[in-house]
């Protein structure tokens, strides 16, 4: 047969194509630090993938500028290999072999979301590739035993079971029914069970608990059943297209609830997008601008804001200040391990303690940062219609009273 | 026969010795292997019965979720090691490791097929768009179900165990390539067995013309099921051998992955050829240096730049790669042309 000869060819063609194809930046190139990330810039988690890109060059930026670097009386840059994992965890993982085994990468950051941290945590572990990552709360990700794993957020369980604490205490310490819809994806079933918990803790009811799509866009189901039950709590968890579908639906169905509480405003930029819809959420976030901690980079979460909204054009969600501090956490790493030396630098992160304009920063023995707490805010308008988001508690940082019940739509 | 042969020991010491020329590359190749067993599988409904199956996809999640669950579950509680932010760290030592790969292989290749039948049984009557659009709705259902499961991790997903600490940093890439290909010479040989009989033939006349095939007294239901079980088994045994590989097994995005794999490997077939034992095969390399090259270079626009690959191919190639390569040289795929015979035709037109 002759077809076999045009199989052959073939075959050699490939050969050919992949061996010309191998190239490698080393870790470490002339005076640039190379790290590999994989970022979601398609997908369901696009919009909040950007939001941890543009934190990520944000800091890359005003380190470099700031004098970069400095490791054995040395100056080096930070640089970033972006690839696309598309928000999915197969896509991910693939793309962690390549940047360590492909281009040579020793350090890197994390990708937006747990699902997509748990797909990378396993490879990076396996190479024992340093990664500081800004996105990933899911708490099983702390209890794998992961040596190499870093994460300067609090986990996913602490998110939103303050606000089952608050509404107990607005309820003069009595038990709370609570509905619940959270997305079928690994953060968001994190929240849950931190939501469960504190339930239980308080011996109040959950009232509905159901499961939101990966690709949300409609609740309405969820929502007709707090209609009928009147739940004294509304929570809901869905990354930001769960929190755009939750304030878009019980606007157009005008759901009275006293309390709702989610996670996602800010990267959602509600307060900007649904106006006066999004009023009286309550919105569990790592980071708020008005929060008075410091550094000698951004200042602080004021300065940070406004220097982001010049860059990028809005107001940085948590999720882009968190990937800015992933870089602070590196460069001190770095600095104090005084080598590129994979084993000094995760000693070095391991051992970190610092403050950043985003928070302190301290590890504990799984990776995840035990030194920063969540906040939760409110958005809040003015009669005008200009929204903000107000923190409301932990009392320390709470710029802005809480307002419960919220009105009654036909109120407003 | 001789070239025969030659081109068979050619793709094997290739496959044997990949892996140490492209160390870089194992995971690609691993992948590429994978996609090749599904292209080839999803050939026998789609290219040589003539039967678009988009349910394959059921059989390759079901394979990955049942291999990842035996080999934590005959070691360890399941329910424990699913659960999230369970305090317990569970370590499988090597031996248990490879014991419930191997165990679990087998269950994430027998299981499916058994499904098959019983599926078959049930949907294989219906014909043309309907059976399409049945077995679209299998893999969604499938992947919806699995995510509310809750001993299998429902939507925080499924952590396959990480592999033991064995023979350094390359033990892990090259375990996985070497089975990935195992199952790619495993899945050729069988399917190469069975179009060498009778049964592809039977296969055709389904896709040619059904109720004529039925009045020759052919069972045709038997052998459309029979045909599903095959494909049931090795895109289990895909399924699995992804799952160990990519380390994290999603309800829908990497186990019931209808929108990337049950469409991929529809595509791969028909980019190479439906209907022929090579096609997939090729198909599948073609779609994989392409979607990688697409992924390197035109990083934000990969899927514009796979979208037109896949409007070219519909245009220019509708018979895929070998059809081209067979309408273009009919002789060297042993189809003799009668001069004579072709000139009358053209005098004719």
């Amino acid at each position: 047969m002759k077809i076999t000869r045009i199989i052959l060819s073939f075959i050699s063609a490939v050969v050919i194509l992949f061996s010309t194809s191998v190239t490698s930046f080393a870790k470490v190139v002339g005076d640039k630090i190379v790290l590999g990330a994989a970022i979601s810039l398609t997908g369901k988690y696009s919009s909040n993938g950007v939001h941890t890109q543009n934190g990520y060059n944000m800091a890359v930026d005003r380190i470099n500028s700031m004098g970069g670097v400095k490791v054995g009386g040395k100056t080096y840059k930070f640089e970033i290999i972006y690839y696309d994992d598309e928000s999915n965890p197969k896509r991910a993982a693939q793309l962690a072999e390549r940047l360590i085994s492909q281009d040579g990468v020793e350090f890197m950051l994390g990708p937006y979301s747990s699902g997509l941290t748990k797909a990378i945590a396993p490879v990076t572990e396996k190479y024992g590739v340093p990664m500081v990552e800004a996105n990933g709360a899911s708490r099983s990700l702390f209890t794998k035993g992961y040596k190499y794993l870093f994460a300067v957020l609090a986990p996913a369980n602490l998110y939103l079971d303050v606000a089952i604490d608050l509404a107990v205490e607005k309820n003069n310490g009595k038990p709370v029914t609570v509905a619940m819809a959270f997305e079928q994806d690994a953060f968001s079933q994190d929240v849950r069970l931190g939501v469960l918990d504190a339930i239980k803790r308080t011996g109040s009811k959950k009232v509905i608990d159901d499961k939101l799509p990966k690709e949300l866009n409609d609740m309405a189901a969820t929502l007709v059943k707090v209609k009928q039950m009147k739940p004294d709590v509304l929570v809901v968890s869905g990354h930001t297209k769960g929190a755009l579908t939750a304030i878009r639906q019980i606007a157009e169905m005008k759901v009275d609830v006293p309390m709702l509480a989610m996670t996602h405003c800010d990267a959602a930029k509600l307060s900007k997008q649904h106006g006066k819809n999004s009023q009286y959420a309550l919105c569990a976030s790592q980071w708020h601008k008005t929060l008075t901690y410091k550094d000698n980079f951004f200042k602080d979460g004021m300065k940070y804001a406004a220097d982001f909204e010049k860059e990028f054009g809005y107001d940085p969600p948590y999720q882009s200040a968190e990937s800015s501090a992933a870089l602070l956490v590196f460069k001190d790493a770095f600095e104090r391990a005084n080598s590129f030396d994979q084993k000094k630098v995760r000693d070095a992160l391991a051992a970190t303690n610092m403050q950043t304009f985003y928070g302190n920063i301290k590890f504990a023995e799984g990776g995840q940062n035990v030194d920063k707490p969540m906040v939760l805010f409110q958005v809040m308008c003015d009669g005008s219609g200009k929204c903000e988001n107000k923190v409301v508690a932990p009392t320390k940082w709470a710029s802005a009273k809480l307002i419960h019940p919220i009105p009654k739509w036909s109120e407003r | 026969m001789s070239k025969n042969i030659l081109l068979y020991s050619a793709i094997l010491i290739f496959g044997l010795v990949a892996p140490f020329v492209f160390p870089a590359f194992k995971v690609q190749l691993s992948i590429l292997c994978v996609l090749i067993v599904l292209a080839t599988t999803w050939n026998i409904q789609g290219g040589e019965m003539g039967y678009n199956t988009f349910g394959n996809i059921l059989f390759y999640g079901l394979g990955m979720y049942l291999c990842a669950s035996v080999q934590v579950g005959m070691f360890f509680p399941l329910a424990e090691w699913t659960e999230s932010g369970g305090e317990k760290t569970f370590v499988h030592t090597p031996a248990q490791f490879f014991q419930g790969m191997a165990v679990g292989l087998v269950v994430a290749a027998v299981v499916p097929t058994i499904v098959a039948g019983l599926i078959g049984y049930a949907i294989l009557g219906l014909r043309g768009h309907y059976f399409a659009i049945c077995t679209l709705g299998l893999g969604v259902a499938a992947g919806e179900i699995s995510g509310g499961i809750e001993i299998i991790g429902a939507g925080q997903g499924f952590t396959t165990p990480p592999f033991p600490e064995v023979g350094g940093l390359e033990a892990r890439g090259e375990f996985f390539y070497f089975l990935s290909f195992g199952a790619l010479i495993l899945t050729f040989v069988a399917v190469r067995a069975i179009y060498s009989t009778r049964f592809r033939l039977i296969l055709n006349a389904i896709r040619d013309n059904e109720d004529k095939a039925e009045a020759m007294g052919i069972e045709t239901m038997k052998y459309k099921i029979i045909g599903w079980m095959v494909s049931a088994f090795f895109c289990g045994l895909a399924g699995g051998i992804m799952g160990g590989l990519v380390g994290y097994i999603d309800s829908t995005d990497v186990a019931f992955d209808g929108r990337e794999m049950g469409v991929f490997m529809v595509l791969m077939a028909i980019l190479g050829g439906k209907g022929t034992l090579w096609g997939p095969v090729i198909g599948a390399t073609v779609f994989h240096i392409f979607k990688e090259g697409f992924w390197t270079f035109f990083l934000g626009w990969q899927y514009v730049a796979l979208g037109v690959l896949i409007v070219v191919i519909v245009i220019y190639f509708p018979e895929g790669i070998m059809g081209w390569l067979r309408e273009k040289y009919p002789e060297k795929f042993g189809e003799v042309i009668d001069e004579k015979d072709r000139k009358a035709q053209v005098e004719l037109k």
